[in-house]
């Protein structure tokens, strides 16, 4: 195969496991079975423990604003190791479970801060590379 | 070092290898961001599998004891036949999560530990202690079903890691060099193109002059 095309598979292959759609925080809470499908068919269930967690941070005002799963976006640019939350919500909710300060509608989280993230929120965070 | 590819030196063919070199840099990079974030998903599952086989096996060890002290209190044989006549069907939920679009095993375990009245066996030809060794093999079991599903979510995610590694490595050690190298080759014969080009050109004008 051409190692063009082979890589351009390889690329698309990556975010294959994100939801097609996403949905609030408020959505979640009352569903009885809080999911999202992914592009490649599989389905993706969020933890009542971690979406009371969440709606224990956030007021309640805000959970209409806070878009599940919560995107970890590795971007080659930034560096390796590198990620960026992005969404003013999402970014104060992670900043809040990490401790961190959060500057504007961005935070940039590190591979340690990763694993403390993932730990916290295993089903409601998932990966995204920006291709 | 990689040789180069069977292509013939134009600047078209530059300019394509150079944009395919960016798209496997691109490629690479990202390869090895999936396998940070694999390594990241592996090792917060090993440290659960750790801490559930500590888990299981104490409690194997707890449910082995309590086993013995049955044998030595109903019997051996009373123990077998009150076994045989055990109910054996319990009702495990399994389904599938996935990690990173990873396909990993949810098993989900209903209530394990039973009353003496659903195990089944008669309670008049029994003693109290075949009742503890039952509950505490049916506590393990509810560990053993935990330590199984993080034990091949683990395995799920190292074979992952495996393909991710294998991936970025041909990248880096063949596809990459291999475009460099073609575009050292290219870019050389490009040179030596230009000045055979010019010594040429040179060599007209001398013998131009020369005639003149």
């Amino acid at each position: 195969m051409n190692s063009e095309r082979w890589i351009e598979r390889e690329l698309a292959k990556l975010n294959a496991h994100l939801p097609m759609k996403r949905i609030s925080l408020s959505e979640a809470l009352k569903s009885k079975k809080p999911q999202v499908v992914g592009r490649n068919g599989s389905v993706h269930e969020f933890e009542r423990d971690e979406l009371e967690l969440l709606a224990s941070i956030l007021p309640e005002s805000e959970w209409d604003s806070l878009f599940l799963p919560i995107l970890v976006s590795f971007d080659p640019k930034l560096g390796r190791g590198t990620a960026k939350i992005t969404g003013e919500v999402e970014a104060k909710v992670v900043s809040q479970l990490l401790g961190k300060k959060c500057a504007g509608g961005e935070l940039l989280v590190y591979l340690p801060e990763i694993a403390s993230l993932r730990r916290k929120l295993p089903t409601v965070t998932q990966y995204f590379f920006m291709v | 070092m990689a040789a180069p590819m069977a292509i013939s030196p134009t600047r078209m063919e530059l300019i394509k290898l150079r944009r395919r070199i960016s798209l496997a840099q691109r490629g690479h990079d990202l390869l090895t961001e999936k396998m940070d974030a694999l390594i990241i998903e592996f090792f917060e599952v090993l440290k659960r599998v750790k801490q559930a086989r500590t888990n299981a096996l104490r409690q194997l060890s707890a449910a082995h004891r309590a086993l013995s002290v049955c044998l030595a209190v109903v019997g051996t044989i009373e123990t077998q036949q009150a076994s045989r006549e055990a109910r054996r069907e319990i009702q495990l939920d399994a389904s599938t999560r996935y990690i990173m679009g990873i396909m990993t095993p949810a098993l989900r375990i209903e209530r394990v530990e039973r009353t003496v009245l659903e195990r089944g066996y008669s309670i008049h030809f029994t003693s109290s202690a075949l009742d503890d060794a039952a509950r505490e093999f049916e506590k393990t079991l509810e560990l053993l079903v935990e330590l199984a599903e993080l034990e091949e979510s683990a395995r799920a995610i190292a074979r992952e890691l495996e393909k991710t590694k294998r991936r970025a490595n041909a990248l880096e050690y063949i596809i990459i060099p291999r475009l460099e190298a073609t575009i050292k080759f290219i870019t050389m014969r490009l040179g030596e193109m230009e000045r055979e080009n010019f010594s040429r050109l040179k060599r007209i004008k001398a013998m131009l002059e020369a005639r003149i």
